[in-house]
């Protein structure tokens, strides 16, 4: 499910199925050299959690994306969403990323890390089986994690 | 010159005719456009998307077929791509919509090993037979719902969604 309101309507009366938030964290370059790859990764991820909340929209709530300055303290920031999600009925928490420095937070656990990839330039078409490949390796994660603690 | 000669009186009565003509006629016309306008509205296909799948390529098993479309959101318009499971039935084409009538999620076509011949929901378990039929016991509540579906020059083009028909 989307952050919109009429998936929270949804989303309240349904908690028991919606057990799985998806968190994107986005790093935000804005320096020249940075802000064209900055933006490209943003787009991936974005893209990315799109169709995988497709796959799955009747189990995970999708936030919208967490942005943050590159000088931004990650475990101070990570100990905050932990803190917050905490407080919500959500049993299984991911975080998904293109960021590497999250790799060494110790704080969050199911940060899944992907490489990203500059989607900017194909065609639709090329695009979206990208993007599929892409979605069927995180797929499994999931379903990982839900048979392992369910 | 001719022999009729055209007196003012007469002279004035055509000009007036023939321009109070036209002024009537520029009244008219969009009036009778506007009321016959759902004749002429043009039926290209209804509102069939036209998929890359061809028919011919199609058997028993269900396949999955991508179509896009434009989507209109408030201000923001984009490209929309959706599925449906595609099968034949005998010579009859079968569409279904992949979305889960538990929550909406995605169903695939033997995604659970164990019962190979179904529609599995990976979210919560639910399971669906061929027709689309939600198998008791399951989350689901209802059979998956059906597109319209039609063949245009050998290739698979899918329509409007509507409930299901086969259960």
């Amino acid at each position: 499910m989307h952050f919109n309101s009429k998936d929270i309507d949804l989303y309240a009366s349904q908690k028991d199925y919606v057990d799985t938030a998806v968190v994107p964290l986005i790093e935000l370059d804005l320096t020249a050299s940075g802000m064209k790859a900055s933006a490209g990764a943003s787009e991936y991820l974005q893209s990315l959690t799109v169709i995988l909340e497709k796959q799955f929209k009747g189990r995970i709530l999708l936030l919208p994306p967490i942005s943050y300055v590159r000088a931004a303290d990650r475990t101070e920031l990570g100990e905050q969403l932990k803190k917050e999600l905490s407080e919500t009925g959500f049993k299984h928490i991911f975080y998904l990323t293109t960021d590497p420095k999250w790799r060494s937070v110790e704080e969050l656990d199911n940060v899944l890390w992907l490489p990203a990839i500059p989607t900017g330039d194909m065609d639709q078409s090329f695009k979206k089986s990208v993007m599929e490949d892409q979605l069927r390796q995180v797929l499994p994660l999931f379903t990982k994690e839900w048979t392992h603690h369910s | 010159m001719s022999n009729n000669r055209v007196s003012r009186r007469q002279f004035l009565g055509y000009t007036l005719t023939g321009v109070g003509g036209f002024m009537a006629a520029g009244m008219l016309m969009p009036m009778v456009r506007f009321a016959v306008d759902p004749v002429l509205q043009q039926k290209d296909a209804g509102d069939y998307v036209l998929t890359d799948q061809a028919v011919a390529d199609i058997t028993e098993e269900p396949v999955r077929v991508d179509f896009t479309f434009e989507q209109v959101d408030a201000w923001y318009t984009s490209e929309v791509t959706n599925s449906a499971w595609v099968y034949k039935e005998g010579d009859k084409l079968i569409a279904l919509s992949p979305v889960c009538k538990h929550l909406g999620c995605t169903v695939n076509w033997g995604g659970d090993p164990e019962q190979p011949t179904q529609f599995f929901c990976p979210c919560h378990a639910g399971r669906y037979e061929k027709n689309g039929q939600n198998i008791p016991g399951t989350p689901p509540l209802g059979p998956l719902d059906e597109y319209d579906v039609q063949e245009q020059d050998g290739f698979v083009a899918i329509g409007q969604v509507k409930p299901n028909t086969l259960v």
